[in-house]
């Protein structure tokens, strides 16, 4: 069920999730900065928030859930069974940075930058989801005394 | 779910890294130990890193599809020349008086040390960002 209220937060909710995704991806390259071999990956946040938004055709209608970890939750996010690879799909290979003796292709300091803004834009999608909640209640209330202990 | 995937993430990499640093201090506590309980002389030991799927899949504890967390795939001892140290005084002396002594690389342990240490520190760093996102989440 779509409601007016729904639409309005469902999509700091998706921009939520998939900046903590990429949060996730970001620190698995951290996490792998010493592994031999490992490349490095990065989500490319843009499509991943046109797939999840229903902007790319490529999905049949739009993609409500497509961050979850349990397989039942896939089956009941609308049917289709990949839910997870819409977002998993926009994860790709970073390119041009350099690659260590050992085939490893994680710049730490790149990746401490990325996770540091990255984490900035994850707060400013909860502060405008929580502005939004206000911005409703004082709808609901009809004035924003409520809060504030009345004038 | 993600944040929690990052702390997922980000603690098996302490725990590596720690696993490599603890490597490093045993080389260094052994770069002179020339008889140990085999009655070889000590090799240098290195951890080999391996990065492994978190998911278990059936539930939210691990990562998502797509990001990995890393393990300690094995120690593996250095195959570098043992060091020979003519000591003809020493009972451990072969018919030449030298002493065959550990392979160990001060620089190389050293470096690996603050390797480890800088490592640390980024997995340490992210996760303490996901606490605080998770956090700030919270709060909405």
């Amino acid at each position: 069920m779509t409601t007016a209220i729904d639409t309005g937060l469902g999509f700091y909710q998706q921009v939520m999730a998939l900046r903590g995704y990429r949060q996730e991806v970001l620190s698995s390259d951290i996490a792998n900065a010493s592994t031999p071999g490992f490349k490095a990956v990065d989500l490319d946040f843009a499509q991943a928030l046109k797939q999840a938004t229903g902007g790319s055709p490529a999905a049949d209608g739009p993609a409500r859930v497509w961050l979850v970890d349990d397989p039942r939750q896939m089956q009941s996010a609308g049917g289709s069974g990949d839910a997870a690879g819409v977002a998993a799909a926009a994860v790709k290979y970073q390119v041009g940075t350099e690659v260590t003796l050992d085939g490893n292709s994680v710049d730490l300091d790149q990746e401490k930058t990325e996770a540091a803004a990255n984490a900035v834009d994850y707060e400013a999608a909860a502060t405008f989801a929580s502005q939004s909640i206000k911005m409703l209640t004082i709808a609901i209330n009809g004035s924003a005394s409520q809060s504030s202990g009345g004038s | 779910m993600s944040l929690l995937g990052v702390l997922n993430i980000a603690g098996s990499g302490m725990t590596a890294q720690s696993e490599r640093l603890s490597a490093v201090a045993s080389n260094i506590a052994n770069a002179d130990t020339s008889v140990t309980s085999t009655g070889q002389p000590y090799r240098a030991r290195e951890v080999v890193f391996q990065a492994v799927s978190l998911g278990s899949g059936d539930g939210d504890d691990g990562a998502s599809a797509g990001s990995e967390g890393v393990k300690v795939a094995g120690v593996v001892e250095s195959n570098a020349p043992l060091r020979s140290v003519y000591d003809p005084s020493s009972s451990f002396a072969d018919a030449n008086g030298y002493v065959q002594m550990p392979n160990v690389n001060a620089v190389d342990e050293m470096v690996n040390m603050l390797s480890a240490q800088q490592d640390y520190q980024a997995d340490l760093e992210a996760f303490n960002v996901a606490k605080t996102l998770a956090l700030r989440t919270l709060s909405i």
